[in-house]
C-alpha cells in the first residue's frame, strides 16, 4: 500500500498542510486504489449528510427553551447580579437543580393553571397582563412583525391584522399559558381600552358561549381548529365588531 | 429582551439544531435529547459572559457535559467532568465506550439501515464521526468538544469510518435494499 494512503483521511478532511495536500492530490491522479478509497469516504459522508443533516430541533423544544430563557432572564439573572459575591462551590451543584426547578415550575404552571375554567384563565391572564405592565412582548403595529414573532414562542399561528381604520389599532403580541398551551395573544387598542385576543389549538371543541366575568366581556369564536377569545372592558358591540373583522380575516386567509 | 439575550440568540441559539442532532446521537432517545438540550442551553445562557471562542464547539461541549451528568444520574455509564466541575468530582474520569441498551433501542425502533449502523458504533467513535461528517467540524474543534487529543480524534474517526464501511457492505450483501 502506498504511503499516501495513510494521509487520505486528513486529505479528505482538508487537514493537511498546503504542500502535503498538493502532494496527495498529485498522487491521486496516478493511484486508482487511493482514488477508490477517496470515493468511498465521499460516499459515506454524502449518505450521512443526506439523511441526518436536515434533522432539526422539534418546535415544542424550541418553544420550551425560549420560555425557559424568558424565565431565566426575568428571575435568575437580576438576583445573581444583585448578590454580587463569588459563588461558593456548592452553588454549582445547585445550578443544575435550579435549571430543573425553572423547568419544573413551568411544567407545574402549565399543568395546574387549567384547573381554573377557561373564562377564569383568560380573565386572569388579561388582568395580570394589564397589571404587570408586560402586556406586549413584541411591540409593533405591523402584522408582518407580530405574526412571525409567534413562531417558536406560541403553539399556534393566529390571524394578525391591523384594523386601525376601523378603530382597532394593533399594538403587538405576547404568549400566555392557556388550556395547557402556549397561547398566542394579539393586543389591540380601542379608544381608551385594551383588547387581548387569545388564540390556541382547540381541535374539534366547540367555542363556549360568550360570557362576562369580573366585569370583563369574553367573546369566543373559532376559525378551523383555532379557538379565539377576545377579552376586554369595552362594550359588547365594540368587542363583537373586532370578532367579526378577525373572523372574516381568518376565513379569508384559509382560502387558497 | 436584554442585549445579552439578543446576542445569545444570534451567536449560540443559532446552533440549536446542531446541538439537538448531537444530543440525539449521544442520548439515543428523543425525550432524553430534549432534556439534555434544554438544560445545556440554559447552562450556556448562564455562562454566556464567559464565551471567548467559537460558539458552536462551546455549545456542543456543554451538551456533551449535560449528557454525561444525566447519564451519571441514571448510572448508566462513566462520567468525564469538565474542568469547572472537577472540584465537585473527587473521583477520576472513566469513560465506558461500550454501546448501552439505549443504543440498541434505536435499532429496534427505527429500521433504517444507516441509522442502525451509526447507532451500533461505539459512542466514542460515533460522536467523532457525527461531528466531522454531519456537523462539518474540524479536528481541532472535535478534540475540544470530546476532550481528547487530536491524534485520538483522527484514530477514532478512521476506525468509525472503517467500521461503518464494513457494516454497510455487510448489510448490503445481506440483501437490505434501503441502503443507498
Amino acid at each position: 500500500m502506498c504511503p499516501e494512503h495513510e494521509q487520505l483521511h486528513a486529505y479528505f478532511d482538508g487537514e493537511l498542510a498546503p504542500g502535503e495536500q498538493m502532494h496527495v492530490k498529485q498522487h491521486l491522479a496516478a493511484c486508482a486504489t487511493c482514488r477508490a478509497e477517496l470515493a468511498t469516504l465521499q460516499a459515506g459522508r454524502s449518505a450521512l449528510r443526506a439523511q441526518f443533516r436536515e434533522m432539526q430541533a422539534p418546535q415544542p423544544l424550541r418553544a420550551s427553551i425560549l420560555r425557559a430563557l424568558d424565565a431565566e432572564e426575568q428571575q435568575v439573572r437580576p438576583a445573581r447580579r444583585a448578590a454580587g459575591w463569588r459563588r461558593p462551590f456548592w452553588l454549582g451543584m445547585l445550578g443544575g437543580v435550579g435549571g430543573l426547578a425553572v423547568t419544573a415550575a413551568l411544567a407545574f404552571f402549565l399543568l395546574f393553571a387549567p384547573q381554573m375554567n377557561l373564562p377564569e384563565q383568560l380573565v386572569a391572564a388579561h388582568v395580570q397582563a394589564l397589571r404587570s405592565g408586560h402586556m406586549i412582548a413584541v411591540v409593533s403595529t405591523d402584522r408582518h412583525t407580530v405574526k412571525p414573532w409567534f413562531a417558536g414562542r406560541a403553539d399556534v399561528s393566529p390571524v394578525v391584522v391591523d384594523f386601525a381604520d376601523q378603530g382597532y389599532r394593533l399594538l403587538g403580541g405576547r404568549t400566555d399559558a392557556i388550556d395547557r398551551q402556549h397561547a398566542a395573544v394579539v393586543v389591540y387598542e380601542h379608544g381608551a381600552h385594551f383588547i387581548n385576543v387569545f388564540s390556541w389549538h382547540a381541535g374539534t371543541a366547540e367555542p363556549p358561549p360568550d360570557t362576562t366575568l369580573r366585569g370583563y366581556h369574553l367573546a369566543f369564536w373559532k376559525t378551523q381548529d383555532l379557538m379565539y377569545c377576545a377579552v376586554s372592558d369595552t362594550g359588547w358591540s365594540e368587542l363583537k365588531g373586532l370578532e367579526q373583522l378577525l373572523s372574516f380575516a381568518g376565513e379569508r386567509e384559509l382560502r387558497p | 429582551m436584554g442585549d445579552s439575550r439578543g446576542r445569545f440568540e444570534a451567536q449560540v441559539l443559532l446552533h440549536l439544531d446542531a446541538a439537538y442532532r448531537y444530543a440525539r446521537w449521544l442520548c439515543g432517545s428523543a425525550a432524553d435529547a430534549d432534556d439534555v438540550v434544554q438544560e445545556a442551553v440554559l447552562r450556556a445562557f448562564r455562562g454566556f459572559d464567559g464565551l471567548k471562542g467559537e460558539a458552536k464547539p462551546w455549545l456542543l461541549t456543554i451538551v456533551r457535559n449535560c449528557h454525561a451528568t444525566a447519564a451519571k444520574q441514571h448510572q448508566r455509564r462513566g462520567f468525564v467532568p469538565l474542568p469547572e466541575e472537577q472540584e465537585l468530582e473527587a473521583s477520576g474520569a472513566i469513560t465506558d465506550t461500550a454501546p448501552g441498551p439505549e443504543d440498541l433501542a434505536i435499532s429496534q425502533d427505527q429500521g433504517r439501515s444507516l441509522e442502525r449502523l451509526l447507532a451500533a458504533l461505539p459512542e466514542a467513535h460515533r460522536e467523532v464521526l457525527v461531528l466531522r461528517e454531519i456537523e462539518d467540524m474540524d479536528y481541532r474543534q472535535i478534540a475540544a468538544v470530546t476532550n481528547v487529543p487530536i491524534g485520538t480524534v483522527m484514530s477514532r474517526l478512521a476506525r468509525a469510518r472503517a467500521t461503518l464501511k464494513a457494516q454497510w457492505a455487510a448489510s448490503a450483501a445481506g440483501g437490505l435494499t434501503d441502503v443507498p
